[in-house]
C-alpha cells in the first residue's frame, strides 16, 4: 500500500488513546499493511503503531525477526495486531529504548520479561500468544503508543535512564 | 553563548529550588542540564546555565546573595568553550551494582580498576542504608563500555575486588534496542 510519515513528537496525537477497532471496520487491513510498509522502509525498525502513523485506531504490527537481538532467541515473526490486550505479565527486564518518535534520545524502561497477549489478526480470528525477551518488550513499547504513552512515561530518573543518543 | 556551572549546597527544606530558579528566571537564564537531589540532609542542586549576555562572573552582580542569607553555599565556574557540550557515548550501556558490609575504600578500589582499564563512569551513586550496628553499603555504577570490552571481562576484573572488599558485586549491560 504506502509508506507513511512517521510522526515525531510533540505531534499531539502521539499522547492521545487510540480507540478500539471496530468489527465492521473495512479498512483495517489497508492501516496494517501501511503499518508494515512503513515499519520495512523505516530499515531498522522492529514495530511501529497506527498512532506513529497518525491513525488513532489500535492496530500494531511487530517483527523482531530481521533484528540481531531478535533472532538470538525465539520469535512469532510478524505479527499483525488488531485490538491488542496483554493478560498476563510476569519477570522483569530493562532495555535502554529508541523509539522513531522521540528520535535523539533513549531510555532506560523496566517491561515485564514474559507476556502472554490477545488479539485480533488481519483476517477477524482472536489469537492467543507467549512472548519473551526482546519480542516482548517490542509488544509492550507498541501498546504504549495505543494508549498514548511514550518511553519518557516510563523512566524514573532523567539522571540515570535518558540519554541523548549519539548523532550520525 | 557563555556556559557556567552552578552548584548551591544546604540543608534541606522545602523551596530551595523555587527560590534558586525564581532568581535565575528573574536573571533571564536558562537551564541547559541539571541534577539536584538530597545527599544525608543536604539538598545539592548542580546546574549548567547560560545567559544571552553573561560573559563572567561579575555579570550575576549580588544576584545569588539572598541564597548565601539563607545559609545555601553557592559556587559558579565559568565554564570554557565547549565545556557545556556533553560527550558522545559510543559503547554499551553497563550497570555495576556493589554491596556489602561498610568498609573503607570500596568506592575507590572499583573506580581504581575502572579508570585503569580506561572505562568511562557516567553516573555514579552510593548510599549507607541497613541497621547502625549493621550498615550496608550500596554503589551503584553506569558506566560505558567500548568496543572490545564485553560484560564478562569487566566481571572478571571484580572478581579479585569481591574477594579483598567482601561485597558483592554484579555487572551487567543494558541491551540498546530501537523500536
Amino acid at each position: 500500500m504506502a509508506v507513511r510519515p512517521i510522526l515525531i513528537y510533540p505531534d499531539p496525537r502521539l499522547k492521545q488513546a487510540a480507540a478500539a477497532v471496530a468489527e465492521d471496520d473495512g479498512s483495517v487491513a489497508d492501516l496494517i499493511q501501511d503499518l508494515v510498509d512503513t515499519m520495512v522502509a523505516a530499515g531498522h525498525s522492529v514495530g511501529i503503531a497506527a498512532p506513529q502513523i497518525g491513525d488513532l485506531r489500535r492496530v500494531m504490527v511487530v517483527d523482531v525477526s530481521s533484528s540481531k537481538l531478535g533472532q538470538q532467541q525465539s520469535n512469532h515473526g510478524l505479527l499483525e495486531m488488531v485490538n491488542p490486550r496483554i493478560i498476563e505479565r510476569s519477570g522483569s527486564r530493562v532495555f535502554r529504548e529508541g523509539c522513531m518518535s522521540v528520535p535523539e534520545y533513549t531510555g532506560n524502561v523496566t517491561r515485564a520479561e514474559h507476556i502472554v497477549f490477545e488479539f485480533t489478526d488481519r483476517h477477524g480470528r482472536l489469537r492467543v500468544v507467549e512472548s519473551s525477551g526482546f519480542e516482548a518488550v517490542a509488544i509492550q513499547h507498541e501498546l504504549d503508543h495505543l494508549d498514548g504513552l511514550l518511553f519518557l512515561d516510563r523512566v524514573s530518573s532523567l539522571k540515570t535512564d535518558v540519554f541523548r543518543r549519539k548523532r550520525g | 553563548m557563555q556556559h557556567f556551572a552552578l552548584t548551591i549546597v544546604g540543608r534541606d527544606r522545602p523551596g530551595i529550588v523555587a527560590q534558586v530558579t525564581e532568581i535565575l528566571f528573574n536573571l533571564g537564564c536558562n537551564i541547559a542540564d541539571s541534577s539536584c537531589s538530597i545527599l544525608g540532609g543536604q539538598f545539592a542542586m548542580i546546574l549548567i546555565i547560560s545567559h544571552p549576555q553573561f560573559t563572567s562572573r561579575d555579570s550575576f552582580g549580588e544576584a545569588f546573595r539572598p541564597l548565601e542569607d539563607a545559609d545555601l553555599t553557592v559556587a559558579l565556574r565559568v565554564l570554557k568553550p565547549g565545556g557545556e557540550v556533553p560527550p558522545h557515548f559510543e559503547g554499551e550501556i553497563c550497570m555495576i551494582s556493589v554491596y556489602g558490609a561498610d568498609r573503607p575504600g570500596i568506592v575507590y578500589r572499583v573506580a581504581q580498576v575502572l579508570g585503569a582499564k580506561r572505562i568511562n563512569i557516567t553516573d555514579l551513586n552510593t548510599k549507607l542504608v541497613g541497621s547502625e550496628q549493621r550498615p550496608v553499603y550500596v554503589m551503584i555504577i553506569e558506566a560505558i563500555l567500548p568496543a572490545g570490552v564485553s560484560e564478562q571481562e569487566v566481571d572478571v576484573w571484580m572478581t579479585p575486588l569481591r574477594e579483598q572488599l567482601q561485597v558483592d558485586i554484579n555487572v551487567r549491560t543494558i541491551p540498546q534496542v530501537e523500536l
